[in-house]
């Protein structure tokens, strides 16, 4: 739906696609998204603050394009290149923090399924060696 | 001496009852908990029907409460054992019926005579037999492993893929802290070898699969075969368990 919408946006030439333009819409996105994500407890406020900063980030690159070309030129890179480098680098640490984080989640979720697993194989047998017991008293 | 018989089923509704039948003639010494995954179908209340009906048969079900897949079952099987600590060899068992029960007792004499911390059952060696199943490219990434496994570890061995395998405390212990998640088998033998537990094999059959479909589907194949080398390479340049 969004790349629709970006489509048309370049086609009725309200937005002119350049650099500038592709951040604001990116960084929009990214507020967007993590808002929506947030509110219906699919993320957590932990990651969302990341996500928030890095969309904080393309808004002020995209509004103040200026600051990455001063950027560019201390650090010898061209234009172009910098939004990339500066965009894979986000990109790929979180992605990095994300696949740690899962990894993680998914060894402790496992290990808590097979411990309920068998702690019911253990409470079902406890309460069929106390059932006799327990009817012999009622009678 | 007793044994746990591990069998991880997912949705094994048409075959567990008779691989449970399979498992009776076995003496008392040898327990069966079967490891429901999650298991979408009847697999459940087939095996607690199987329990009422053969309440002198020593048959233990757990059931996770969602699936986690094969490596994940199986390792519920070893921390069965690690926690009811009266348990010395457990034996890993499909619940499809391929795998011949009668070899049970052969893996665990194996293991004691030889002094082995895990025995697999072997369709390749000479004795075994496997003529029905493996297609020829199954058995070239079984071979593919085989000689992945011994040329890294030196241990030679000629069915990494097997399911039927038995371990001794050494192994199982450790298994139950620490399994790998899916496609298990060649990744856990690999780690004992590159560990010095010493590892054997004998010969057994193995039979058509009764109900189910098999874990491993054709097109997933390829990364099977990329996710075990990795995991077994990546596992080459891992610290040693005795060092750590």
């Amino acid at each position: 739906m969004i790349h629709t919408i970006m489509i048309a946006l370049v086609q009725t030439d309200l937005v002119k696609l350049n650099a500038e333009s592709m951040m604001l819409i990116g960084s929009a996105i990214a507020f967007l998204v993590t808002l929506k994500w947030v509110r219906s407890r699919e993320m957590r406020e932990k990651y969302a603050v990341l996500w928030l900063a890095v969309g904080t980030l393309l808004l002020f690159c995209g509004l103040f394009p200026k600051t990455l070309m001063r950027f560019a030129d201390q650090a010898q890179l061209s234009y172009p290149s910098a939004v990339l480098f500066v965009a894979l680098a986000i990109i790929y640490m979180f992605s990095l923090s994300v696949s740690l984080s899962l990894s993680r989640q998914h060894r402790i979720t496992t290990r808590l399924l097979q411990e309920i697993a068998i702690l019911k194989y253990d409470l079902e047998k406890l309460r069929e060696q106390s059932k006799p017991q327990s009817d012999a008293e009622s009678v | 001496m007793n044994v746990l018989i591990v069998i991880p089923a997912y949705n094994e509704q048409d075959a567990i009852a008779h691989t449970l039948t399979t498992l009776a003639f076995l003496g008392p010494e040898y327990e069966v908990v079967v490891v429901n995954d999650g298991s979408g179908d009847e697999t459940e209340h087939v095996v607690e029907k199987y329990q009422a009906e053969h309440p002198t048969q020593k048959v233990h079900l757990v059931n996770l409460p969602r699936n986690r897949g094969i490596g994940a079952a199986v390792q519920t099987g070893y921390l069965f054992a690690f926690q009811k600590e009266r348990f010395e060899y457990v034996i890993q068992f499909d619940g499809d019926g391929q795998h011949d029960s009668t070899a049970i007792e052969g893996l665990v004499k194996a293991c004691q005579e030889r002094n082995l911390d895990l025995c697999v059952g072997s369709r390749f060696l000479e004795g075994g037999l496997d003529n029905f199943r493996s297609t020829a490219t199954r058995r070239l990434g079984i071979r593919f492993f085989a000689a992945l496994i011994s040329w890294l570890s030196g241990v030679k061995v000629t069915d990494p893929t097997s399911g039927f395998r038995c371990c001794g405390p050494r192994a199982w212990r450790v298994f139950a802290e620490s399994y790998p998640d899916d496609y298990p088998e060649p990744e856990a033998l690999y780690w004992c070898a590159r560990n010095h537990l010493k590892i054997g094999e004998i010969p057994v059959r193995m039979f058509e699969r009764v109900g189910g479909v098999s874990s491993i589907k054709l097109t997933r194949g390829l990364y099977y075969m990329l996710k075990v080398t990795l995991a077994i390479l990546i596992d080459r340049i891992r610290t040693r368990e005795k060092e750590q």
